[in-house]
């Protein structure tokens, strides 16, 4: 049976969790004018990689990344896969610290950020432990449950915006992409990136056409552009680019007189949150399925509380929303082996195998 | 002879079983069986014309082809025991030492066939099911006359014999959700089934599920509806319904019954069911979080008139929340206890409870009563009661994560939820699959 669409509806939503937080604030820091242009070319990155990635997980089907890169060595995998292992875990980390901090400061201003770490924990370690399906299935139903919801949010926030500021379109400074190097910018890729690897981790008994992935990936760019530039169009260029969040300001901006809920933010938030639940559930899957492929003395269950726990303790650890940031930026290295090396691994050994299996059939 | 012996000496333990002497054209014979099973009058009638007509074609009446029931070849005392057991009349020659074992006439002890207890239909068969098996297998048979309805039976069980009997349709089915099914039930045909719960066990489902892994109804139409988009039914005898294989998510708001209805009107009742189930498990939690956590979510009109209903109750909303909660379950289980004629007293002393009087004694607030009326009238929009007392569960989850998280926590609770509903599969089959086969879930 075909897994396509619970493929693509989980492809979409861990994207959906990423974009609209910590995105739109790097891209408005990165530049002042044109903001279009840098979400163009994250996003064209993007579609590239995934791309790469799907062709060469297609040439190499119905294996998964770490068979095809076993299918090399085991040293090479080992060597190969051992730094994405470790960009995971950071994730992990990363994502449930910020993610934990952005509900203190937003809606939990008094409970303790630790209870809410041990919550998004817990729960995503849970879901990871049910298997790759069961993680699907969950998207499908979270999906289809929260969607509509957040679909509404995104019209209604375009209740305040004054579509003057989206100009002016270009100036010398963004025409030159002087931005690319920006750190901001750098950082942006985070939305991006950790999405995609998932694909290649999925089982053969989950079969998936691989070429649709790339086409749905364009429904995406909407999204991204909408988190930019509603803040922009809200508040302004100056303005916006003073908040921590600048979509969620906009979107608590948006008042409904027939709404008995006066801060439909909170709704919207909380939907994305569960996806980014989601999302770390099958982040700590694929580091599982690593960390299971490389030491095979693990065993699963307590491999992943051993894990989980070992991410609670680093998240404690993490002092400030400063910090939290430095450690965005340190990743980036390896955000950049996960994003460009192990796609273009992949399709280079997608090839190869393929010329193999042509020569000897 | 020494048969005889031996169910002589067994009826000094067994009152029930009679052992009486009778002539059968020209010979005496002993006919063995329990009273309490078969309608002696009406049965010594049949025998004595059967006998008369094979007299008359000139059979003897002990000989394998005489027509008489089955001649049982060299039986031993636990066959014969068996075959008792089972309500069927023993014939002993009284020269040699043979045996007939023939159905006889037997008494009623199931009721009619009547309208459902537990489902109630508005357009559409209303006759339900009854303690018969056969009777049952007849109802289904009735429902889909097809050339492909295949059946097969099994004894189950060492101390408590059970008839049980598994339906399908051939061509339709998932090859291997019938095949583990029947696998199971051949490799275990010792293990008792006194109830549902050690079928689940028998067919190696969970202890701890909060899910049934199978779905029951009292209708042969939904059997028979159910056979037809290819899942497979179970027939127990004594048990007056028909157990469905697998339940599916859809269970909960699909019923064949709804196709009595033009699609519009099919289409609204299973998004109301779907409203039912959400309110019901997000209301309690929702309130609790709204108020308790975060109450800024709310307009300010709203936020001031539920604290302003909420004055003067001494203790936090999820103790409010869980005494009301309580006392509507203890409600719902007395009612199912209560005799018909008694019912109406509890809805009069729970009405008075649960209405004005509690909330005029400043224990809960105004608001909380609508909410909780609303829940428990929304929890029974789901098709099945079965269904519905598994979802009974899920608010408490909700409310305590609502207590400690606020909505974070209401959300949080449908995830995890949502994961335990993706996570269970019955025989590789997922609780949420849409089913294809036939077309008519999805």
């Amino acid at each position: 049976m075909d897994k396509s669409r619970q493929v693509i509806v989980m492809y979409l939503i861990t994207h959906l969790g990423l974009i609209f937080f910590l995105y739109p604030v790097d891209i408005i820091s990165a530049l002042s004018v044109g903001h279009w242009s840098a979400v163009l070319l994250g996003f064209m990155l993007h579609i590239a990689l995934v791309a790469v990635y799907t062709k060469g997980l297609s040439y190499g089907a119905p294996q998964n990344v770490v068979d095809l890169f076993q299918g090399v060595g085991k040293a090479f995998a080992f060597v190969a896969l051992l730094p994405l292992a470790v960009y995971f875990i950071v994730v992990i980390i990363i994502t449930t610290r910020a993610y934990a901090e952005i509900a203190t400061v937003i809606f939990l201003s008094d409970t303790p950020i630790s209870t809410i770490m041990l919550l998004f924990l817990a729960v995503s370690t849970a879901i990871s432990l049910t298997g790759i399906e069961a993680i699907f299935r969950t998207g499908m139903l979270i999906a289809i449950l929260f969607f509509p919801f957040l679909l509404l949010v995104i019209v209604l926030s375009f209740q305040n915006a004054d579509w003057h500021y989206m100009l002016p379109l270009m100036d010398r400074k963004t025409a030159s992409l002087s931005f690319v190097y920006h750190p901001s910018f750098l950082k942006s890729l985070f939305a991006f990136v950790g999405g995609f690897l998932f694909l290649g981790f999925i089982p053969p008994d989950v079969p998936y056409r691989r070429g649709k992935i790339v086409k749905v990936s364009f429904a995406l760019l909407p999204f991204f552009l909408i988190s930019v530039y509603v803040p922009l169009m809200t508040f302004g260029e100056n303005t916006s680019s003073r908040f921590p969040f600048p979509f969620i300001m906009a979107v608590d901006t948006v008042d409904i007189s027939w709404l008995m809920f006066d801060r439909v933010t909170m709704f919207f938030m909380i939907s994305l949150l569960c996806f980014v639940i989601l999302f770390l559930s099958l982040v700590m899957w694929n580091t599982m399925l690593l960390l299971k492929r490389g030491f095979p003395a693990f065993r699963t269950k307590s491999a992943v509380l051993v894990l989980a726990g070992l991410v609670f303790v680093v998240c404690l650890l993490v002092p400030s929303w400063n910090t939290l940031e430095k450690m965005l930026w340190w990743n980036t290295l390896l955000r950049f082996y996960a994003a460009l090396v192990i796609p273009l691994l992949t399709l280079a050994i997608g090839m190869r195998q393929r010329r193999k299996g042509a020569v000897r059939p | 002879m020494n048969l005889l012996e031996c169910l002589k000496s067994r009826q000094e333990l067994d009152s029930d079983l009679f052992l009486t002497p009778m002539r059968l054209s020209d010979r005496t014979v002993t006919l063995a069986g329990y009273t309490s099973l078969i309608d002696m009058p009406q049965t010594m009638i049949v025998l004595r014309q059967l006998a008369q007509n094979d007299v008359a074609s000139d059979h003897p009446l002990f000989a394998l082809d005489s027509g008489l029931g089955v001649a049982m070849q060299n039986p031993d005392e636990q066959a014969l025991l068996d075959a008792i057991a089972e309500g069927d009349l023993l014939i002993f020659s009284d020269e040699a030492d043979r045996c007939i074992r023939i159905v006889p006439v037997s008494r009623t002890l199931s009721r009619a066939i009547e309208s459902p207890t537990t489902e109630n239909v508005l357009r559409g068969a209303i006759s339900a099911f009854n303690e018969d098996l056969d009777t049952n297998i007849g109802l289904v048979k009735k429902h889909s006359l097809s050339e492909k309805l295949r059946i097969r039976s099994y004894m189950l069980g060492k101390n408590q014999r059970r008839r049980s009997v598994l339906l399908h349709m051939e061509g339709q089915n998932h090859d291997r959700l019938l095949e583990s099914i029947s696998n199971k039930l051949e490799s275990l045909p010792d293990k008792d089934i006194p109830d549902l719960q050690a079928l689940s066990e028998l067919l190696g489902f969970s202890k701890w599920s909060l899910i049934s892994r199978f779905n029951t109804t009292e209708l042969p139409q939904e059997a028979a509806s159910a056979l037809e988009s290819g899942k497979v039914v179970l027939l127990l005898d004594r048990f007056p319904f028909a157990v469905v294989l697998p339940s599916l998510l859809s269970d909960l708001f699909v019923t064949q019954n709804d196709r009595n209805f033009p699609t519009v009107f099919r289409v609204s009742f299973q998004i109301l069911r779907i409203l039912g189930l959400l309110a019901n498990v997000l209301l309690p939690g929702l309130y609790v979080a709204l108020v308790a956590v975060n109450p800024e979510v709310l307009r300010i009109e709203i936020a001031l008139s539920i604290a302003g209903s909420r004055e003067g109750v001494p203790y936090p909303a999820l103790v409010e929340t869980l005494l009301l909660l309580v006392i509507i379950e203890l409600t719902l289980e007395s009612a199912i206890r209560l005799p018909k004629t008694i019912g109406p007293t509890m809805t009069m002393v729970g009405g008075i409870i649960l209405g004005q009087a509690v909330v005029d004694a400043k224990l809960v607030s105004n608001i909380l009563i609508i909410i909780l009326a609303a829940t428990t009238i929304a929890n029974f929009t789901i098709i099945g009661f079965q269904n519905a007392t598994a979802l009974r569960l899920y608010k408490y989850l909700l409310l305590v994560l609502s207590a400690m998280f606020g909505v974070l926590g209401l959300f949080v609770g449908m995830v995890i939820i949502c994961a335990y509903l993706g996570h269970v599969s019955t025989f590789g089959i997922p609780y949420l699959t849409r089913w294809k086969t036939g077309g008519r879930h999805g």
